[in-house]
């Protein structure tokens, strides 16, 4: 018999005390604080007509010059997502979304072909500049690989022949589409079909640009690679595809960031992310997403709804997510593993702090389905404001999943009497040889913890930020080194005002 | 599915109760509930049919309590047998609420009832008549044990329903069986509304014979400073649903609950609770076990729903699995919803199979495979068992399922 481990977090808290503390707004300003990437770049872009249709789609596979079997991939994608039905099963509280109001293309206008990064729109460049992407040379130093998309394009993807002496390949799935073919056709669709959901189906019918990966057999990619997203239009919808395919032996960990401006309309954003990985192969995809999320009324933001899914297809493969979330008004999102392979790992890290009016619904799938499969969740949510934080997550242990093997855990913390924390894990075995462990807890920050640390001369600001810091090392532990900084910075700059 | 057709044509049921109207009225247009709903989504549709394949049967046919009664002067009624109850001593008095008392409060009941969460109530309140509805009000203190017995006819569908009031520093210990007959469905509804200062040991053993279905609801509304414990057990059905709502309606209540479901063969059986925090200092501690062997199918859905007037709370949720074969399933979903802050809850859920370690430490010992699992088995079923009240030794629940395994 299992053992189940249910750990505490004990709320003894002195009422007073908070209660004194919201009285004098400190907690609200606390957790206050500007999105400070929400300037919108003043640059000429192409844009095609709103709606959607099969001319929309054709317009869109014609731009970008593809072969027809994409064009019948989206035209097959957009029929399917015609019958399918919105979902509404997470209770997620938004408008209904016109889709026939969504420009489905838009691309900063440049010249026809860039054979180096001195040519991209210097306004562009100063774009990822102001929001610390290292795209131009002389930032070389940070020894990462970026590929930029802006709107709806990729602009620029730097350190392209270093990787290629290694034989791996890092370009735009536009790109992609015209060199490398085969791996596309091959490959595209495999992991997330076109219609395996709403959204997903959407993406697969208009997805523009997004990132493609290619990690030869044996290799270890020399550098972390990242790309990095950025919604510049209001009224145009971002929907990327990214295909990662980890030949045997090979290994890779790929970074991904997201900003946009503040608009006072929802954007939506309806992402598509395939993982595969071959026998003994290792991808870790990490994201940091700090959409807009809206005003503190709820006004604009991003719809962030994306369908993210890896397959261990090789024994002992291994895919792990890790995820820090803080941005958008809504965000819809399971990063999930397919867990084939014997042997095969899947691992899930995440933290989702919501403030404000935001709402997140996110959590993961493992679908146990070969031997000795083994997967950790790890899933931390902090909840402000009048937010909602759920996480939703999925263990399933097929029939033949023989010694599979899941640990789950996932921590809530409330910062005031207004957030929701919700926890919906959902469990099903089928192999009685094997185990399954969850665990939950909910907590607050606590008073005796925040009462030691201002004893010992630590600002009631900062002794949160500690705690909060504390409360995610778990996650922060699995995040790649820029990202571990970036990502405390991040919930600081969330969480502590101008203090932290 | 005749009784469908029935409910939908209202020829149910002739000479109908304003309850039964009212709730018929809920069905008719919405005979079934939606299969895809998060409530009904894993029923095997094939069970649930079968369920309400059988003719709806107003009367019993002789039934006979399969244990005599033992010296101890316990108090057994069975539903739809007993006309005038009364029992009034010098330390407490049990009597049988008025039919308007009766009909004031399921009226306010159903008033909340939602066609899918609550379809078994409302399927439950239609079929019932007068006769078998039992309404007690039970006052005082040193009250004997109470056993109350409702069952099945063979090759039909009853329904019976259950209404207990505990008025204020009551303090009763029941016991609730249901038996189900050969080929035969039973609809058991059970309401208790416990005032302040009140507690019930309530125990719920359910079992079944070959065939047998069982649809039972039990709904808890309890007051101020109340303690509500609940031992249950369901085994032995090829279809059993188990129910559990319970409402703290203004917090400072504390309730326990301790459930297991024992499903074999091809048997499904499911228990889906959800209890809702109305007010602050609420306590909850609850496990669930399931054990599910060669093709059978265990479901656990627990919810916990903590609103911001609910501050304090300390709610745990335990959810623990055997699966002993590889035909068998098991799916188990707790969750939390939370908005007070100042509260602890937790939950936990484990799926596994017996502890080889142990089994391999038993046997280097000279004892058997079989009958080392049978030791495991027994010390998983003991922390429920122990935990239902009143006369568990003479029913012999142990034995029962260790020698049935």
């Amino acid at each position: 018999m299992g053992l189940s481990f249910v750990k505490v977090y004990k709320a003894n808290c002195n009422r007073l005390f908070l209660n004194n503390m919201v009285k004098e707004n400190l907690v609200k300003d606390v957790v206050k604080e500007p999105y400070k990437y929400g300037f919108v770049t003043d640059i000429e872009t192409e844009k095609i007509a709103k709606g959607l249709n099969e001319d929309i789609i054709r317009l869109i596979s014609q731009k970008k010059e593809e072969p027809k079997y994409l064009l019948d991939f989206r035209l097959k994608a957009f029929k399917k997502w015609q019958r399918m039905k919105e979902p509404d099963w997470a209770g997620l509280g938004y408008k209904q979304i016109d889709y026939q109001d969504i420009i489905y293309y838009s691309a900063p206008k440049q010249k026809e072909k860039i054979s180096s990064l001195d040519e991209v729109d210097p306004k562009l460049l100063e774009t990822f500049d102001k929001l610390g992407i290292p795209l131009t040379e002389q930032k070389k130093l940070t020894n990462v690989a970026v590929d930029a998309v802006f709107d709806s394009v990729s602009i620029a993807t730097t350190f392209r022949e270093e990787l290629a002496e290694h034989g791996v390949i890092f370009c735009s799935i536009s790109e992609a589409v015209k060199n490398h073919s085969d791996l596309i056709e091959k490959y595209l669709g495999t992991v997330v079909p076109s219609g395996d959901n709403y959204f997903a189906a959407l993406n697969s019918a208009v997805f523009s640009d997004g990132s493609f990966v290619y990690i030869p057999k044996g290799v270890t990619c020399p550098m972390d690679l990242s790309s990095y997203f950025r919604i510049n239009s209001g009224d145009s919808g971002q929907f990327e595809r990214t295909l990662i395919i980890a030949e045997e032996s090979s290994s890779v960990s790929y970074l991904e960031g997201c900003t946009a401006p503040m608009f006072d309309t929802n954007t939506l954003h309806a992402a598509v992310v395939e993982l595969i990985a071959l026998d003994n192969a290792s991808i870790k995809y990490s994201t940091v997403q700090n959409w807009y999320a809206g005003d503190e009324e709820g006004v604009g933001g991003i719809f962030n709804f994306v369908t993210k899914r890896g397959k261990c297809l090789g024994k002992r493969s291994k895919i792990s997510w890790s995820q820090v979330e803080t941005g958008s008004a809504i965000t819809w999102k399971y990063p999930s593993c397919l867990l084939l392979g014997e042997e095969s790992v899947g691992e899930f890290y995440s933290v989702a702090l919501t403030n404000n009016l935001q709402q997140a619904d996110t959590g993961t799938k493992m679908i146990h389905i070969g031997a000795k499969t083994k997967s950790t969740i790890v899933s931390k949510g902090i909840s402000a404001g009048n937010s909602i934080n759920s996480y939703r997550g999925l263990v399933k242990i097929g029939t033949k999943a023989t010694g599979a093997r899941n640990y789950s855990q996932c921590d809530s913390m409330l910062i005031g009497d207004q957030a929701s924390a919700n926890t919906f894990p959902y469990i099903k075995s089928q192999q009685p040889n094997s185990e399954i462990e969850h665990e939950a807890s909910t907590c607050r920050i606590s008073e005796d913890q925040l009462f030691y640390l201002q004893s010992r001369g630590i600002e009631f600001e900062e002794a949160i930020s500690m705690m909060v810091s504390g409360f995610c090392r778990d996650v922060f532990n699995q995040l790649p080194m820029e990202f571990a900084a970036e990502a405390d910075k991040l919930l600081a700059l969330k969480l502590e005002g101008s203090v932290g | 599915m005749e009784i469908i057709e029935q409910i939908k044509t209202n020829k149910l049921v002739e000479n109908q109760t304003e309850i039964q109207k009212i709730c018929l009225h809920k069905l008719q247009s919405n005979p079934l509930p939606d299969p895809k709903s998060e409530h009904w989504r894993l029923s095997n549709k094939s069970k649930f049919s079968n369920f309400l394949e059988y003719p709806f049967n107003e009367k019993d046919t002789k039934f006979d309590i399969p244990f005599t009664k033992n010296a101890q002067s316990t108090i057994r009624l069975t539903i739809g047998k007993n006309s005038q109850i009364k029992f009034i001593e010098e330390d407490y008095s049990i009597k049988q609420l008025s039919q308007d008392e009766l009909d004031k409060y399921i009226k306010e009941q159903i008033y909340c009832f939602d066609q899918n969460e609550n379809w078994s109530n409302l399927l439950n309140l239609s079929l019932s008549c007068t006769k078998n509805i039992l309404g007690l009000k039970i006052n005082g203190s040193k009250i004997p044990p109470i056993e109350i017995f409702s069952h099945s006819s063979s090759n039909s569908l009853n329904a019976k329903t259950l209404v207990i009031f505990l008025e204020k520093n009551c303090d009763v210990e029941l016991l609730q069986v249901n038996l189900g007959i050969e080929n035969s469905s039973l609809s058991q509804s059970t309401y208790f509304y416990l005032e302040e200062n009140s507690s019930l040991n309530h125990g719920v053993v359910s079992y079944g014979a070959n065939r047998s279905n069982l649809l039972n609801s039990l709904n808890v509304i309890q007051q101020k400073n109340s303690e509500y414990n609940l031992g249950s057990l369901h085994f032995n059905f090829n279809y059993a649903r188990f129910e559990i709502s319970i409402k703290q309606s203004s917090g400072n209540a504390k309730t326990n609950i301790k459930g297991m479901q024992i499903t074999k063969k091809d048997e499904q059986i499911s228990t889906y609770t959800k209890i809702d925090f109305n007010g602050p200092n609420g306590f909850l501690d609850q496990i669930n076990k399931s054990l599910a062997d060669d093709k059978s199918h265990a479901i656990f859905e627990g919810s916990i729903i903590v609103p911001k007037i609910a501050q304090k709370t300390d709610a745990s949720q335990l959810s623990r699995n055997l699966l002993l074969s590889n035909l068998a399933q098991i799916d188990t979903k707790p969750q939390l919803e939370i908005i007070a802050d100042d509260v602890k809850c937790k939950h936990g859920a484990t799926i596994s199979q017996l502890n080889e370690e142990e089994l391999f430490y038993m046997r280097s010992r000279g004892i058997t495979l079989p009958e080392a699992s049978k030791l495991q088995l027994s010390s998983y079923f003991q922390e429920i068992i122990s935990f239902i009240p009143v006369s568990k030794d003479r029913w012999d629940l142990l034995d029962k399922l260790l020698n049935d395994n």
